[in-house]
């Protein structure tokens, strides 16, 4: 079936294209078109984007002059309405400009300015070109994600001004924020610009938690780099690992064992269960209402006690491996996990509803932090934030991946209902709360279906000692955030090339910016809770 | 005190003990030595360690430095007989040096529960302060698992609080700096200022792996390669993330440093 929709998309692209277009290559999932010119980019993409019903995934640019390719830019585009990722790919022949997308896919615009910090290409046509992911300290010269860049360079500090936008007018004030907080979060900098309560505009400046994982990951071997995986967003562990391993086990074209799949989503469930349970314990202390948080904490320690019982790790760290998982779940523990998840969601339960009686506690989630759906849509979010307002993605369903295929099955009815359901979402506070509820017990379900079925088939497949120089794959998975995407572009010697990043959080920053937009500012603090937004995911 | 702390968990009023709040049997935590010779497999060890916590000291002897590892039992695995990894946490110290062991078998002092360290604490809060003691958390570029059970610390499971020990929301209201974080470049200029906006005097302690050492991000360009590469550290707490049984422990350290300091 997919075999069928790929090849009507690369006909589709060649037919509107063909003299632009050097060659067209798939493998899996991914369709590859490669462009003779990098100044056919706009219109190729556009195209990709308007007619074939897709967003845009990622920005993938790689220094391939060793291999005298020069540079090289890939969009990732991915299907909304089938599992296919379309992949447009130019390189740079000498120049250090390349063409600026952002005037028809705004949420390009990131991922350009990342490219000019780390490779020092300009966008041409992005009208917003300042640093973004290297802060005022560092000079404009030095581009770390370059080959000729050592990892250990200490480059020396300089001192620079970074130009917010200014707000000016009758009674505007600013108030900036962070990047060290109030509360126990991780760093970025707010610049509210008010007038009297209301917030006129937001700017967010973040990129303090940068650890330069992406070139770290080039100097580790392929197992190192899966611990590093599991840090690039400590509550995310599973997820972002699990995206690795699989971009590994495609590239080197190895099937796990059922049974590992089935571990993989039952820890990435349990992994969303006590995030999703620990954000709306959040939500319940932004809201002022303190006796709600600390019962909804004390289900987040017990699912966090149960996560140690399992893997040996209060935060899922080292369940993955890449070929499969570490941890067997044994008759003992499938006991441990009913009972617990049996006790934690009713007591989960009884506060939801207990919650949802508080009228104070509603009224303060009601209309609060609105996402304004058509901006989502431009900014292609994902996740719990695009779900409240409707939008329907989710990788488990859109590109099903370890047991979800399984889980993926709706009757007519059903899809039916659930659209009506989207529809009904107004990406608000609430909105994203209710989500959350919802999911939290959809997680039970998918747990407790992973654990009825019995395979004996190991915990993992070997992977080749030595996988191809130069191939590639991408590797996704759907955190509690939403969809994290790893490219790896594996180098000579089983190294890795090129490590691309872009989790959730990536996306999903740049909405609060228009969601608090008229809110007052003692809003701010619920709108980003209720977001979970990553800082460390987003840094990199 | 006699009394026993119970608390009322869930949904029903229901109270357990909490002296008897245990780490499971598979927790990861503390690598320890065999009675083995590691001798002829050093370099091989030292290869395996991902964050180079393991290194070769002298021809029979290798050094563990708690500080740098991230637990993740790499090398127990690939060396069963040599060393394994304890349900335990490594202990937090007072310098940097401390934090390394040595493959010799070594004594280790019987381990207090939270509940009994949080006693400990609360009396010497009390008599040094007579008031509570006022923590501020600074994430330096942490990926969020530290933050995750500094969190779990103000939960009713754990509740700091009780001991006489809150978060505050200025490092001008602060007698301890809770750091976590390789200490991103990005955060360098911050931090030196949150560390001078702090009135003296104040401790500062390193949390987890990345905050002593770098961790498993190191020293890059994008990192400081541990806290004390830009504030003065007075406690060192190891592990990946460490759980809150060692971040109490942490914090008991700071307040019989501040007594010996003399405030
Ligand atoms: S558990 Fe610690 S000492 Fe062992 S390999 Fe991992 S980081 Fe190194
Ligand atoms: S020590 Fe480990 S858990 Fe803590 S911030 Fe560093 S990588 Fe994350």
């Amino acid at each position: 079936m997919n075999q069928v929709n790929i090849q009507i998309c690369i006909k589709e692209i060649i037919s509107s294209f063909l003299n632009k277009i050097k060659k067209v290559d798939h493998k899996n999932n991914e369709i590859y078109i490669h462009l003779r010119d990098i100044d056919d980019m706009p219109v190729i993409c556009n195209h990709v984007y308007t007619s074939l019903n897709t967003k845009l995934a990622t920005i993938i640019c790689t220094d391939e002059q060793k291999n005298d390719n020069d540079f090289v830019i890939r969009y990732v585009f991915e299907k909304l309405n089938a599992d296919i990722f379309i992949f447009i790919i130019a390189s740079l022949k000498k120049s250090k400009y390349f063409p600026s997308i952002v005037s028809q896919i705004p949420a390009a615009a990131s991922y350009e300015r990342e490219i000019k910090d780390m490779f020092g290409l300009v966008p041409v046509g992005n009208p917003d070109l300042r640093p973004l992911v290297l802060h005022e300290h560092w000079p404009n010269d030095i581009f770390p994600l370059r080959k000729e860049f050592d990892l250990k360079t200490k480059v020396a500090r300089q001192e620079q001004e970074y130009p917010f936008l200014r707000v000016d007018g009758d009674g505007i004030c600013e108030i900036s924020v962070g990047p060290v907080h109030a509360g126990i979060i991780e760093p970025g900098h707010f610049r509210f610009s008010v007038l009297g309560e209301n917030i006129i505009n937001l700017e967010t400046r973040l990129f303090y938690a940068h650890k330069g994982i992406e070139k770290l990951a080039e100097s580790m071997k392929l197992d190192e780099v899966l611990l590093l995986s599991e840090r690039i967003s400590g509550d995310e562990s599973v997820a972002n690992s699990t995206a690795y391993c699989q971009a590994i086990e495609k590239i080197s074209q190895v099937y796990i064992p059922n049974k590992a799949k089935k571990t993989r989503t039952i820890f990435g469930e349990l992994e969303r269960v006590y995030n999703h349970i620990g954000t709306l314990g959040g939500i319940s202390t932004d809201a002022g209402f303190a006796f709600g948080a600390a019962r909804l904490n004390i289900l987040k320690e017990r699912m966090m006690q149960l996560n140690e019982s399992l893997s040996g790790s209060r935060i899922l760290f080292g369940v993955n491996r890449i070929g499969g998982v570490k941890y067997d779940i044994s008759d003992k523990n499938k006991k441990l996990i009913l009972e617990q998840i049996e006790e934690v969601s009713s007591d989960f339960e009884k506060i939801i509803v207990f919650l949802r009686s508080k009228s104070s506690f509603m009224d303060r989630l009601k209309g609060t932090g609105i996402i304004p759906k058509k901006i989502a849509h431009d900014l292609g979010i994902v996740g719990v934030a695009a779900r409240c307002v409707g939008i329907d993605v989710d990788t488990r369903h859109d590109h099903p991946y370890a047991n979800y295929t399984v889980h993926n099955s709706r009757t007519p009815q059903q899809i039916m209902q659930d659209q009506i359901e989207m529809e009904k979402r107004s990406g608000d506070a609430l909105a994203r709360f209710e989500v959350r509820v919802k999911e939290v017990h959809d997680s039970f379900k998918i747990v407790r279906e992973s654990l009825d079925l019995d395979d004996d088939d190991g915990l993992f497949t070997e992977v080749p000692k030595e996988i191809t120089p130069y191939s590639y794959a991408l590797g996704y998975a759907e955190s509690h955030r939403g969809q994290t995407l790893h490219w790896i572009m594996m180098g000579e010697k089983n190294s890795i090339f090129r490590y691309k990043i872009r989790t959730a959080s990536f996306c999903n920053w740049k909405i609060i910016e228009h969601a608090v937009l008229n809110d007052i500012v003692p809003d701010f603090p619920l709108v980003n809770k209720s977001l979970d937004l990553s800082y460390s995911g987003n840094d990199l | 005190m006699t009394e026993k702390s119970r608390k009322i968990l869930g949904n029903h009023v229901e109270t357990r003990n909490l002296d008897d709040l245990i780490i499971a049997d598979n927790y990861r935590g503390k690598i320890t030595f065999t009675s083995e010779t590691v001798h002829g497999q050093q370099d091989l060890l030292e290869s395996i360690c991902p964050t180079k916590a393991l290194s070769k000291k002298d021809s029979d002897t290798m050094t563990l430095d708690n500080g740098k590892c991230i637990m993740c039992g790499y090398c127990t695995e690939s060396f069963p007989k040599l060393m394994k990894i304890e349900n335990k946490c490594p202990s937090p110290t007072k310098t940097k040096n401390k934090l390394v062991e040595y493959s010799a078998p070594q004594e280790h002092l019987p381990e207090k529960s939270y509940e009994q360290i949080g006693r400990e604490l609360k009396e010497k809060i009390k008599k040094l302060f007579g008031r509570s003691l006022a923590i501020r958390e600074i994430d330096a570029g942490s990926c969020n698992g530290c933050e995750i059970e500094i969190t779990a610390l103000n939960n009713p499971i754990y509740d700091i609080e009780r001991f006489g020990i809150c978060f505050v929301s200025s490092p001008r209201h602060a007698d301890v700096l809770l750091v976590t974080g390789p200490a991103s470049r990005n955060m360098q200029t911050a931090l030196l200022r949150t560390y001078e906006a702090t009135p003296s005097p104040k401790i500062v302690i390193a949390v987890g792996a990345c905050a002593c050492s770098g961790g498993i991000f190191g020293d890059s360009y994008a990192t400081t390669g541990g806290i004390d590469n830009v504030i003065p550290v007075d406690v060192y707490i190891p592990g990946c993330p460490p759980r809150p049984e060692i971040l109490i422990q942490g914090l008991l350290l700071a307040v019989n440093r501040m007594i010996t300091n003399g405030i």
